[in-house]
């Protein structure tokens, strides 16, 4: 039996709260709370009483909790990973940017 | 069921001290991580030794499993009679050795100890999987059929890898490294828990022509001599169909001709761009009437594309 599939999410569509965001990570909201303090993960609003979260932050926040797991990783070193992991993000975007733009038949 | 060498798998002897397991899981997890690791393979790798450390840095899931007896690696073998007794989750009778694999085994000791006879929600398992798609499928959406083995919980609140095979929609719009969350379409949660979430991860497959970044595509365009000189209007592919392009006089090579909206398109209806990159390429073999025009042309032309190279500072001394 297959099920056709209707609700398909961009990431770039997401805005959730702190309390959606623990839910939807399994992180607790205070983990979460240190995260935002540290700047490892920020709200799209950051002046709002109420910050709401984007997909960066879904995706940073899934990846704390799966490094937190699978290395034992404590509040304090997770900001740290976190913030080396999105700076090897964006250089392989650049990379990849790079490379699109030289020629790639030289002949 | 199958048995797995724990040990073995982390490099260990059966006597290793909980210290030098924990040693021999992180020395593995730095090597295998699918975060950290680009060796193939790597993440069923980190999986397997996952698996054993999470068995082997318990004390009670340790002992159970060491009770199991030592076998040979993928060898059939039943637990011993007394052992589901010892270690069935308490009040559990319906606990089962029966169709497991050994992960779901140890889960499952997990699963029954934390309840306590207590009937607590836990949500679904979240699963994300890799999903990569061609130029095409990124320009006009498409349908992937994904057959997955999630573990979830059933009514009595333990572990089973659960196939599911359903049918995904890929949206128009999907670049390389973009996420789409299906809500609700990972594991059942249990006992009122929600159901955890599909994660999947769209990586652009590579193209003979297109090279994309973002939303935009590039596509190298050869041109002779003359053209690049002298200007034309030659077709390019766009992944929509062919396109005039116009090719202004004097085209320099490395020169970005930008097609605005042939590019791939964004999930909010807009269009990235198609750069076309020139290069400009000369015959491998000219003949002699050709050879004989192009000395021509070098006896007539001032042009020194080097004047650069004489300007003061090219020398130390």
């Amino acid at each position: 039996m297959r099920v056709e599939l209707t609700e398909m999410l961009w990431f770039e569509e997401h805005a959730v709260s702190l309390s959606e965001l623990a839910e939807l990570t399994g992180l607790s909201p205070a983990t979460l709370e240190e995260l935002v303090s540290s700047g490892a993960i920020e709200p799209i609003d950051a002046s709002s009483p109420e910050p709401r979260f984007g997909a960066a932050a879904l995706g940073a926040a899934r990846h704390a909790r799966r490094l937190r797991e699978d290395f034992d990783l404590d509040t304090q070193a997770l900001p740290l990973v976190l913030g080396l992991f999105e700076r090897i993000d964006g250089l392989e975007r650049q990379l990849q940017a790079l490379r699109a733009r030289l020629p790639g038949r030289i002949r | 069921m199958k048995y797995k060498d724990y040990y073995a798998i982390l490099g260990l002897q059966r006597g290793a001290s909980d210290e030098e397991v924990k040693k021999a899981y992180r020395r593995l997890a730095r090597k295998y991580h699918p975060d950290v690791s680009k060796e193939s393979g790597a993440e069923e790798k980190f999986k397997e030794v996952a698996e054993a450390y999470q068995t082997l840095k318990d004390a009670d899931k340790r002992a159970a499993y060491d009770q199991l007896g030592a076998h040979q690696a993928g060898q059939e073998f039943q637990p011993p009679p007394d052992w589901q007794q010892h270690w069935q989750p308490s009040g559990d009778d319906s606990f089962s050795t029966e169709g497991l694999d050994l992960s779901e085994l140890f889960e499952r000791m997990r699963a029954g100890r934390g309840r306590g006879g207590v009937r607590m929600s836990m949500p679904g398992q979240d699963y994300e999987i890799a999903v990569p798609i061609t130029i095409a499928d990124a320009y006009q959406g498409t349908e992937i059929d994904l057959d997955l083995n999630m573990p979830e919980y059933d009514a009595q609140g333990q572990l089973h890898r659960v196939p599911h095979a359903f049918k995904a929609r890929i949206p128009k719009g999907a670049s390389d490294g973009q996420r789409l969350r299906v809500p609700g379409k990972g594991g059942k949660g249990f006992n009122g828990g929600r159901s955890g979430d599909l994660y999947l991860n769209i990586s652009l497959r590579p193209h003979p022509l297109y090279r994309a970044s973002g939303h935009d595509l590039y596509l190298d365009l050869p041109l002779v001599p003359w053209e690049a000189v002298l200007g034309t209007s030659v077709e390019v592919p766009t992944p929509g169909g062919p396109v005039r392009l116009t090719v202004p006089r004097n085209t320099q090579a490395g020169r970005h001709l930008r097609l605005p909206r042939r590019g791939l398109p964004t999930p909010k209806g807009g269009q990235g761009d198609l750069y076309a990159v020139v290069l400009i390429v000369v015959p491998s073999v000219v003949g002699e009437k050709e050879a004989a025009l192009y000395r021509q042309l070098a006896d007539v032309s001032a042009f020194d594309p080097r004047a650069h190279f004489s300007e003061e500072g090219s020398y130390a001394s």
